[in-house]
This record gives C-alpha cells, structure tokens and sequence, in this order.
C-alpha cells in the first residue's frame, strides 16, 4: 500500500506537466491579443509593446512556458486584465465558492443515490425499482440550465424560500444560498451514481459469495453491509472521482444561472473578456483540484479492494 | 452461439424468465420515441404548423392555445413550430458528437487493454490529463479559440471524448484477457488482432455502447447547453438550449417559451437512456 500511494503521487507529475503545457498552448490560441484587450481597440502601438513587454509575450516561446512553469511553482499568477486583481488573490477568492457548491452537490447526489439504488436493487423490476429508475432518467435527462431554471422560478421567484442568486455572509448563509444550486447540479450526478450503483448491487448479491454467506446463515443486514455495500462502493467511487470534472462543468453554468461569485462564472466571464491570466490561472487549479481528487478516489479505492494496487 | 466444440466466449445467460419479459417493453419504448423524433427531425415541415422564423407581433407571448399549442415567444413565433424545426439540430448534434469518439476510443481502448504493459502506461497518463479538465471547461474553452458554432463544437467533443470509451474498453479488455477463453484463443495459435477484435471485443464492446447511448444525451445536454451560453447553435436558428436561453427572461410570465423545449430535451434524452438500457439487458454477456 505505502508503495502504491508513492508511485500514485509521482503520476501526478507528469498529469501537471501535460496540464501546464495544454493550458500554455491553449491560452496562446485564445483569439485576440491582451494588449489590445486592455487597451481597447484605439491603442497605440508604444501602449501595445509596453503591455506586450510587461506580460512577457515580446520573449521567445521556450522562454515564456519557463516563466510560466515558475509563475505557478511560486505562486506568483500576474494580474487580472479585466478585474486589476492579483490571479492567485481572484482564485483564492472564488474557488472555494465553487468547491463549496461541488462538496455540497456531491454530498446531495449520495444521500439521494445510495438509499434509492438498494431499494431499486432489492425490489429488482418491481414497482418501487420502475419508479426509482423512472425518475432518475428523467433527472439524467434534463439540462443543468433547465432544472437550475425552473427550481430558481419556483422555489426562488414564486415561494422565495430560497434567494434567487448571489452567495450571501457567512458559513451558514452561504450554505443556504447554495443549496438550491447544489441540488440542480446534484440530480444528474446522482442519477448516474444510482444507475452505476443499483447494477454493482445487483451483480454483487448474484455472486456466489453473497450465495455462500446466505446459505451459512448469516443475517441479511450483515451481508448487506459487509458484503454488498463495500464491493458495490467501489465502482461508484471510480465513477465518482470521474464525475468530478463533470459536476465542476456543471458549476459553471450552475453559477452562471443563480449568479454565484464563484471559479465557473469568472471562468465565463473571463473566456468572454479574454482575460487570459485568469483563465490559464483558473484552468490549472481547476485541473489541479480535479488530479487530487483522483488521487483521493484512487486511494480510496485501493484501501476498499486491495487487489487495486496491483 | 451454439457451437460448443471450439473454445468459446461466455453465452449470454437469458436465464431469468421476469427480464425476458421486461427486457423489449424498455428497448421498444425507447425505440418509439427515437423514431418518432427521427420522423419529425427528418420532416420537420411536415410537422410544424408554421414558419418557425417567422414573426408575428400581432401575436406575442400568448399562452398555449389551440392556435398556438406551446404558446408563442416575444417576436410571435410559434413555439411548437421552433421546437419540430430544432430537432433536426439537435438530433445531429448527438450523433455527430459522438460517433467520432465512439469508434476511435472503442478500437484504441481494445489495442491498448491489450496490449498493456508501456502502452497501458502511457495511455493511462493520457487519459489522467484530459480528464483532468473538467470537460465542459475544456470545450468551451476550445470553442472560444475555434470560435462559437457547431462544426467547432464537435471537434472540441471529439478531441475530448474518444477518452471515456477507450477507457471504458480498456479496462474490460484487461478483465476479459486474463479468461480462460482467451488463454484457449492464444493456445489455439489465433493472432493477436482475431482474439483482440473477434473474442475480447464483443464481449468488452457492451458498456461503451451503452455509454455510448448515455453519451449522445449526453451530447444533446452539452450542444443546448453551448447553445444556452451562447457558443453553439447561433440564433435565430431554433435549437432547443438557443430557445430556453431566449426564454428565461420570461420564466415568471410566459414559462412556455422555455419549458417546452426543455421537455423536447428530457424526452429526447430518455429516448436515448432507455434504448441504452434496453441495449444494455439484450447484449449481457456476463453475470
């Protein structure tokens, strides 16, 4: 085990070279110059060499992806060009918004998914499973934008037992403010998980060892917990640790509907406004954030099913 | 599969007498849905009572009606009309995004299960990378560079999606490899591409299709949700996410504009999930 959580952390070097590199490529491509995007369109061209100068661009491209690669090994992300902020202050601020909101979704789509996917698995192709698997493919099928729409016009506009966008102050505020939010982005994610997690539970009880723990007569819940849950949880884990990049795409246009100050909307607005400091800083922790949490799932994993580390 | 004197891949158990009986109500639904979807999208003018471009401001933002059956928007366009016509895009953005991604990643993942080894290795760091982007991020991040529509869309799809296939393949191949049935095959002197593509593949290929159905939802999902944010489909072309975004001004007054199309996508999506599932029950290989 020691061996395999060393050998998983030194995969994460290469995964943040390549994620360096793509996000260096990718916000070279962006169309538009900064310069001219700071300047407005009616720059001169000793402004657009000075702005050039100071973002670096006049260097050769070897000599730009080294500061790159220093500028996040230090921490030092350079300025926003739209919000005149430091980047590592603007992501400071904004991505724990959006952490908040995916913790908040991740912890809503289980506690829908888990109950519901052993009730569908136990009650096989009766009522209770038709209904259950019903409903979590209409959920699976519906835009995060148009359920964030219509919760926000119900529960939002109509009842107001919810605000209809913005973060509020304070822990608990906050929580409340994403609440709504968190169960939009929650649905498709626990249909998913419920799907995955009903068929692990179905395949696990047909298997001979939950047969043989039956037949030596031990009691139903025992097997369940033991038996059952464990083996089916691993699965889902994978499945989970891969959803995260989904339920972070997701918190973009989540936040984009409720108006949340969070990473996907300045994401948003910072791919609209090429704002590139911003976008190339956002990408990587993004992108970061996402690594460890594989490695977190991976590990999890390994420690359920130990024939994983092989 | 009733030859039994060569060494061969695992029959299909249809043992259970309750899912053969449930198994076609689930798949024909789903049949019938994307039939009837694919009818309208082929033959949108047949179906649409009028001109889905066309205004009309003697008739503006009026409820549903037996002349306006989902209402009408705040130009007097014919909400019913837009949604048959956006089907057409929509449906071709399912297909078009994903059978790029399906075939490539399906066939790269058999190699590379295969295969194993340094393979295996640099495939998985691949992989680790893309889906390190959060995908929706990354696509829109492409479709910025390339420029908003939907040519650009599928291209940033298919520069991204072949992963989740070849992913799902690969693993099943490592699983299928190490069978009895494949030690039989390689006794037997069958190269490697039969036991790879003929044996391994059938009997790995049942998740990626069924994910693949997940996926052209999926696709819908993504191409409305572009199209909500303004990349994608461009207005005024009709395209259920384009028309939802039009319409979420009006959520408190005239819901119709934008909940109509948002049904087109549920239905349309589960469509898709059902015929996966029902896909899903018919191709059971295992357990």
């Amino acid at each position: 085990m020691p061996e395999f959580i060393a050998r998983r952390l030194l995969q994460l070097i290469p995964t943040l070279i390549f994620i360096l590199v793509v996000v260096f490529a990718l916000v070279r491509l962006l169309p538009g110059d900064p310069a001219s995007a700071i300047l407005g369109d009616r720059a001169i061209d000793a402004d657009v060499e000075r702005i050039n100068r100071e973002l670096g661009l006049d260097k050769p491209i070897p000599v730009q992806f080294w500061v790159f690669v220093k500028s996040f090994a230090t921490g030092n992300l350079g300025n926003s060009i739209t919000l005149k902020l430091p980047v590592s202050q603007l992501i400071a601020d904004r991505l724990p918004i959006t952490m908040l909101l995916t913790f908040m979704a991740a912890v809503i789509s289980l506690l829908m998914a888990v109950p519901l996917a052993f009730v569908a698995a136990l009650k096989r192709d009766r009522p209770p499973d038709s209904i259950i698997r019903g409903g979590f493919q209409v959920g699976l099928s519906m835009p995060v934008f148009y359920v964030g729409l219509i919760l926000l016009t119900i529960f939002g506009a109509k009842l107001r037992w919810f605000p209809v966008g913005g973060y509020g102050d304070g822990f608990l505020d906050h929580v409340y403010h994403l609440f709504l939010p968190a169960v939009t982005l929650a649905l498709s994610l626990s249909a998913i998980l419920m799907r995955n997690l009903r068929a692990a539970i179905i395949g696990v009880l047909d298997a001979d060892y939950v047969s043989f723990a039956q037949s030596k007569g031990l009691a139903t819940r025992l097997i369940l917990y033991r038996h059952i849950l464990r083996n089916a949880l691993i699965s889902t884990l994978a499945l989970f640790g891969l959803s995260i990049g989904t339920l972070l795409g997701g918190a973009v246009i989540t936040e984009t509907v409720f108006a949340i100050p969070g990473a996907g909307r300045l994401m948003v607005d910072s791919i609209y406004g090429r704002d590139y400091p911003v976008v190339q800083g956002l990408t990587v922790a993004l992108a970061v954030l996402v690594s460890v949490t594989f490695l977190l799932t991976d590990l999890l994993q390994a420690w359920l099913d130990p024939r994983m580390t092989k | 599969m009733t030859d039994t004197a060569r060494p061969e891949t695992p029959v299909p158990s249809r043992g259970r007498a309750g899912l053969l009986s449930r198994l076609p109500r689930t798949f024909m639904f789903g049949v019938l849905i994307l039939g009837t979807l694919v009818l309208i999208a082929i033959f949108p003018e047949f179906f649409a009572p009028y001109d889905p471009l066309a205004f009309d401001y003697s008739a503006v933002l009026q409820p549903p009606s037996a002349a306006h059956p989902f209402g009408t928007d705040n130009f007097g366009r014919d909400v019913l009309s837009r949604v048959i016509h956006a089907s057409t895009i929509n449906l071709q953005i399912a297909i078009f995004a994903t059978i790029t991604p399906f075939v490539f990643g399906t066939l790269l993942g058999a190699v590379v299960g295969y295969v194993g080894g340094i393979a295996e290795t640099i495939f998985g760091r691949v992989v680790d990378a893309v889906i390190t982007f959060p995908f929706l991020v990354l696509v829109i991040a492409i479709v910025s560079v390339l420029g908003p529509g939907l040519v650009n869309m599928y291209i940033a799809v298919g520069l991204v999606g072949w992963v989740f296939y070849a992913r799902i393949i690969a693993a099943e191949v490592k699983v299928q490899k190490r069978l009895d049935y494949a030690d039989a095959g390689r006794a037997m002197g069958y190269t490697h591409t039969r036991i790879v593509f003929r044996h391994l593949l059938p009997n790995s290929v049942t998740p990626a299709i069924v994910y693949w159905m997940t996926d052209m939802a999926l696709a819908i999902l993504l191409g409305s949700s572009l199209g909500y944010l303004g990349l994608g489909a461009q207005p005024p072309a009709a395209e259920w996410g384009v028309q939802i975004a039009e319409g979420k001004n009006f959520m408190a007054t005239a819901w119709w504009i934008s909940v109509f199309p948002g049904i087109a996508i549920v239905i349309t999506g589960l469509g898709f999930s059902l015929l996966g599932d029902g896909l899903a029950d018919l191709l059971r290989t295992r357990k």
